[in-house]
């Protein structure tokens, strides 16, 4: 293999006769065969060096995730998902109203002058059953489910930004009309002058929600597929 | 257009392209306002972070293709971290596209030497493949 110095490039590494151009571009190259300038290619097993220990690499992340053993980061938004979980157990809740605001001139927009109300929940520490999270693109959903054996997808600082949020619930310690500045339990402070609630420990039994970001979260996520369905959560 | 032939000729075009794309669509994925990265502190920023080397990664690959080797390395590094930091490197297509395009730079050569090794070894295998 030619792994020396090709640095620089068509500068003579092999001096050779001039004539080879047009005999050597017949039997190698019959991929091109116009071009009278002679190109650059990619040789395969060097290639092969750096895509060998990638796939590697990559194919263990993979594994290491779908086993649970590495957190993974999300933050997506900008379209509303839908996220469930049979069971979702979490300690320092915060829950607060806020104004999302879209991008200037995003064609989600429709008529509300691109602002969303939402209900933003944090949760310190989450630890959620039989995870589902859908995005409609259209025809199609991007499904992805986790914890659905024995190991349960666990989350820090999971903040999400619903319009709609259902389930049976079950809090401790709750305080209910704090103002959005104050709260502690969970990290994140809203506006002032702003209706929230914040709680010690939430029990959701049959979450659902619509949300327009989930952000933070270091998710580990046992189980992990990822696919395209026509079936949302 | 025969100028703009010689110039992809001479660098690893698509796997520069391709390393760039990779990034861009990882940064697309990704709309979280910076409030909101703000919050998260470090391992928000480096949901940005990473497609953003890879993108800059990509282009340098383009514009000066003497340093590929180094480009491509730091680009498939930044590449395969993404799947940690960002949406699984894009929900997966950024990760690939920037992977496959970081091999591709890495395994560019111009075209300069006969190669005279190599098509002795491919003649002398050809008779034993053809029948």
């Amino acid at each position: 293999m030619a792994s020396s110095s090709d640095a620089t490039p068509s500068a003579g590494s092999t001096p050779e006769p001039s004539g080879t151009p047009e005999s050597v571009s017949g039997p190698d190259g019959p991929d091109r065969p116009e071009g009278p300038a002679r190109r650059g290619r990619v040789r395969a097993r060097r290639a092969a060096v750096m895509a060998v220990p990638a796939t590697l690499v990559a194919a263990g992340l993979m594994i290491l995730t779908a086993q649970g053993a590495l957190g993974v980061q999300f933050a997506i938004s900008g379209m509303p998902f839908t996220v469930t979980a049979t069971n979702l157990d979490g300690q320092g809740f915060e829950q607060f109203g806020a104004l999302d605001r879209m991008a200037e001139g995003s064609p989600n927009e429709g008529d509300t002058g691109g602002q969303v109300l939402v209900v933003v929940s944090a949760i310190r520490n989450a630890t959620l059953t039989k995870l589902c999270q859908s995005v409609d693109l259209g025809g199609t959903n991007l499904l992805i489910t986790a914890g659905q054996g024995e190991q349960k997808v666990t989350a820090t600082n999971l903040t999400t930004d619903s319009t709609e949020l259902s389930g049976d619930a079950a809090f401790d310690n709750i305080e209910i009309g704090n103002d959005a500045s104050t709260l502690d339990k969970a990290g994140v402070q809203g506006p002032k002058g702003v209706f929230s609630q914040q709680a010690d420990t939430v029990r959701i039994a049959h979450l659902r929600q619509t949300n327009y970001a989930t952000t933070a979260a270091v998710f580990k996520l046992p189980g992990l597929k990822l696919r395209f369905s026509d079936q949302g959560c | 257009m025969s100028a703009f032939r010689n110039w992809r000729a001479a660098r690893p075009f698509w796997g520069g392209l391709l390393l760039a794309l990779g990034g861009a669509e990882i940064l697309f994925t990704e709309q979280a306002s910076l409030k909101v990265v703000m919050h998260i502190g470090m391992q928000g920023l480096a949901g940005y972070l990473l497609p953003a080397v890879m993108l800059i990664c990509g282009l340098l690959v383009l514009f000066n293709p003497a340093q590929r080797l180094f480009y491509s390395v730091c680009g498939v590094l930044a590449s395969l971290g993404t799947w940690l930091t960002s949406n699984l490197g894009g929900f997966l297509v950024g990760l690939l596209l920037g992977v496959v395009g970081s091999c591709l730079a890495f395994g560019w050569l111009p075209d300069q030497e006969p190669r005279r090794g190599l098509l002795g070894r491919r003649r002398a295998r050809a008779p034993v493949r053809t029948p």
